[in-house]
């Protein structure tokens, strides 16, 4: 009677698991930020009354993922929350470096955001036919576009997929240097204008091209006993400050540095080198491990590097070149010495100048794409574009706040710097990359990963054949680009 | 009549029953209920993911345009096994990796249980405790904290090393064990050898079970230590270790987590860390190949088992149970 009042028992407990189990999940209207593998999550305060219709922002492909921007930007979803009561805006940030993954399973499993953004080249082609065409919805609402310009809304056309975005944010390109460093090295600062030459300190004005880049990095490259790379007792085990590299960039960033090209041939089915590429890499190669200007991978992890915004930060990296998004004290960090920009340096005469453009885009996942738009066209409105463009580091698409953004950018940001070069990175527009360095390829993320292997043997290892690694590398592309297109 | 030849005299002798009571019956319902659970899960978390992941293989399905899925029959079957060079590459790498860092492991388990096991360490129990602590450090905070330790600039084994023998190990040009395709599996080894715990105790468990008197007889004889070791102890626990090896080898071939912490996945240093299971989730997650990805799951499940059976299938001239009589 005992055992099977306990089988009972047990039964009954079996069921009760079993109910538990199989009972469905409690509706998403309770939570006000969904659950992700995201390092850093910034949920709104109240829970969405259940009447509002809730869009979810997807933050992490591009800017917007460092720490000191989570507050504003939270501060900028609360504000939508309070302008209307139709939506709930919910904000997800995800640390870039597993923003992809974890777009992707969102994706995959049905669980797709509704607003993805801000969102660059990569970002949007690391996810090929995954976005919604907006063209219908900017027809349906009127959405007017005569405030950029043209050319830029055509940027994000893409065939076969349609209107991906509308233009938000530009990020021209520069140098970006240390002026203390420079001032401490008794060197001439870099060309505020584009143009102009550089002063070597025998006097001798030189073009401002990447042969004068080398020779100034050297001089302001020194070791621990202070010989300058320049100098016969330089000692390359003992480094401590280096006089360049190009930050936060890829291979295909770094070949742009000299020339625009693309890892695949017009044909979109053909591995290539572009010969601009290949003088970059091998430049930069031979900055690693024969000029020693620039940090190799062994040096890149060296502690006098690591400074809050990386190697530039640290205050011993004399130039790098970055975008605007780097001009901005949650990127850069705290730094204690002097900085501005200066022009990008030409190559064979001719400079280029890589350009980042931001968006945002609805996967075609989206839940609800009219809400997503709406809430699409305030981001983007005239009023509140600034808002976030001041958050990202960016210049305004909309051709009617770029007058004094960068005015009222330094008066924001940098209240106690008065004398920022903006007018070097405007001018760099005219430079821009095209086609831009981050444009597609077949199996996009495949051939980022086999690239940036290469790049980190060729940043990790001396006395390679770097020609023979060049093709070793093109090789693997054709590879690659013949699976996908099989 | 041998020790053995009694204890398999003294099992009990399988009865064979032709009618089953009703109590019987009821025992045996009782027992399915029981069993539903798991029967449901086995079906719904494993079986249908199966049988799913298999025909995945035969799509060319992109999870995020699943709309643009293709039945494709065999073609990824073809490439993994004929075309694609990184998976050949990626399964060499898994098995040298797997070559060193699988022996090494065992043994330093078995070490450190044999010394555990010994009477004369003073504090066992403490030992014990001390040795497994380590394996309750999550995997990834294990790797982690390696990733400082083996530092070129700042780990304090390179520093210890270079104040105690004078070689330049620190700094950029000294010992970059994660970053020298040479001394990569080495580190990775290191890694594993903090969650040697568990192996330890089961090893432990192993050689507690082995009869004393076989010891004393042994010491009679004027066996050595060594001798003790070789002839008795590691014959009897040969059990304990064809498990440990099963479980390490499969272990191996599922090999990921490290690389994919420390450098997510990107093979680093030279593609040297881009073992299957790394490449198996580039394919699947990354590159978002799912039906390919789902293809390299199979090949090496059926790798998995083939290796699982080879090693059965050997335990009859190495492996021995004491329950057993060996002719």
């Amino acid at each position: 009677m005992r055992n099977k009042r306990i089988q009972i028992l047990f039964a009954l407990l079996v069921v009760a698991l079993l109910i538990v189990a199989c009972s469905p999940a409690q509706p998403a209207a309770t939570t006000a930020v969904k659950a992700t593998d995201a390092v850093a999550e910034v949920p709104t305060d109240k829970p969405a009354p259940a009447e509002k219709v809730q869009v979810r922002w997807f933050v992490g492909l591009g800017a917007g993922s460092d720490e000191g921007t989570f507050a504003p930007q939270k501060a900028f979803v609360e504000e939508y929350n309070a302008s209307q009561d139709e939506i709930e805006l919910m904000l997800e940030i995800v640390d870039n470096d597993v923003a992809y993954d974890t777009l992707s399973t969102q994706i995959a499993a049905g669980n797709a955001p509704d607003i993805v953004g801000p969102i660059g080249v990569r970002g949007r082609d690391s996810f090929k036919g995954a976005w919604l065409d907006l063209a219908p919805l900017i027809a349906e609402n009127n959405y007017d576009l005569s405030d950029y310009d043209p050319a830029l809304v055509k940027f994000y056309l893409i065939q076969e997929q349609g209107q991906l975005g509308i233009p938000f944010g530009i990020f021209p390109s520069f140098i970006l240097y240390n002026q203390d460093l420079f001032e401490e090295a008794g060197l001439n600062l870099p060309p505020a204008k584009y143009g102009e030459k550089y002063v070597m300190p025998d006097g001798s004005e030189v073009e401002w091209n990447m042969d004068t880049l080398r020779d100034v990095g050297m001089m302001l490259t020194f070791d621990s006993n202070g010989n300058d790379a320049k100098t016969d007792g330089f000692d390359s085990t003992k480094i401590t400050q280096f006089g360049f590299m190009n930050q936060f960039t890829d291979p295909r960033g770094i070949g742009t540095f000299f020339g625009s090209g693309s890892l695949v041939a017009d044909d979109g089915k053909t591995a290539q080198i572009p010969d601009a590429w290949n003088a970059a890499w091998k430049w930069t190669y031979d900055g690693y491990w024969k000029d020693w200007f620039i940090p190799n991978g062994a040096y890149g992890g060296a502690d006098f590097l690591q400074g809050p915004g990386g190697p530039f930060s640290s205050g011993n990296l004399a130039m790098i070149h970055i975008h605007t998004w780097y001009v901005a004290p949650w990127a850069l960090g705290e730094v204690k010495f002097d900085w501005n920009l200066a022009a990008t340096p030409s190559y064979n005469g001719t400079v280029t100048s890589k350009m980042h453009a931001d968006t945002f885009c609805i996967p075609k996942g989206s839940k609800d794409p009219k809400s997503a738009f709406k809430v699409l066209t305030y981001m983007l409105s005239k009023e509140h574009a600034t808002s976030l463009l001041s958050i990202y580091g960016g210049m305004p698409a909309r051709l009617s706040l770029q007058g004094d953004y960068f005015a009222s950018y330094t008066e924001t940001n940098f209240p106690d710097k008065d004398d920022i070069n903006w007018d070097v990175a405007v001018a760099g527009m005219a430079f821009a990359d095209n086609p831009n360095h981050e444009s597609w390829m077949p199996s996009f993320q495949e051939t980022t990963d086999k690239y940036n292997e290469f790049w980190n043997k060729w940043s990790n290892t001396a006395g390679l054949d770097i020609d023979a690694e060049f093709e070793q590398l093109r090789v693997a592309l054709q590879a690659i680009f013949d699976a996908a297109l099989a | 009549m041998s020790l053995t030849s009694k204890l398999h005299a003294l099992r009990p002798q399988k009865k064979f029953k032709t009618k089953i009571s009703s109590l019987q019956k009821k025992e045996a319902l009782w027992g399915l209920f029981f069993l539903t659970p798991w029967i449901i899960g086995f079906i719904g978390l494993y079986f249908f993911p199966m049988v799913a992941s298999f025909v995945f293989s035969l799509l060319e399905f992109n999870p995020t345009v699943p709309d643009q899925a293709a039945y494709i029959g065999f073609d990824n079957w073809r490439r993994a096994l004929f075309e694609d060079p990184e998976v050949g590459l990626s399964f060499l790498r898994t098995i040298r990796f797997s070559a060193i860092s699988l022996p090494i492991g065992l043994a330093f388990a078995l070490f450190l249980a044999v010394l555990l096991n010994s009477k004369n360490v003073l504090g066992s129990q403490l030992y014990r405790t001390l040795f497994y602590m380590p394996s309750m450090i999550p995997l990834v905070a294990t790797v982690l904290i390696w990733n400082g330790v083996l530092n070129e600039q700042t780990g304090w084994i390179n520093i210890i090393i270079q104040n105690l023998t004078g070689i330049q190990a620190v700094g950029s040009t000294g010992l970059r064990w994660l970053a020298d395709p040479q001394l990569v599996y080495l580190a990775y080894t290191m890694f594993g050898l903090w969650g040697v715990g568990p192996a330890m105790i089961i090893f432990l468990a192993g050689l507690q079970g082995v009869p004393t008197e076989l010891y004393e007889a042994a010491e009679i004889d004027g066996a050595s230590w060594f001798q003790r070791l070789g002839k008795i102890t590691l014959p009897m626990i040969t059990p304990v270790i064809l498990y440990q090896l099963i479980l390490n080898v499969i272990g191996s071939l599922q090999y990921f987590l490290a690389p994919f912490v420390l450098n997510r996945g990107t093979g680093f240093p030279e593609g040297m860390t881009r073992f299957y299971m790394v490449y198996f989730f580039k394919q699947s997650f990354t590159f978002q190949n799912m039906g390919y990805g789902a293809t390299l799951a199979w090949i090496m499940f059926i790798v998995g088992i083939i290796l699982t059976v080879i090693l059965f299938g050997t335990a009859k001239y190495w492996v021995f149970y004491a329950a057993e009589d060996k002719e």
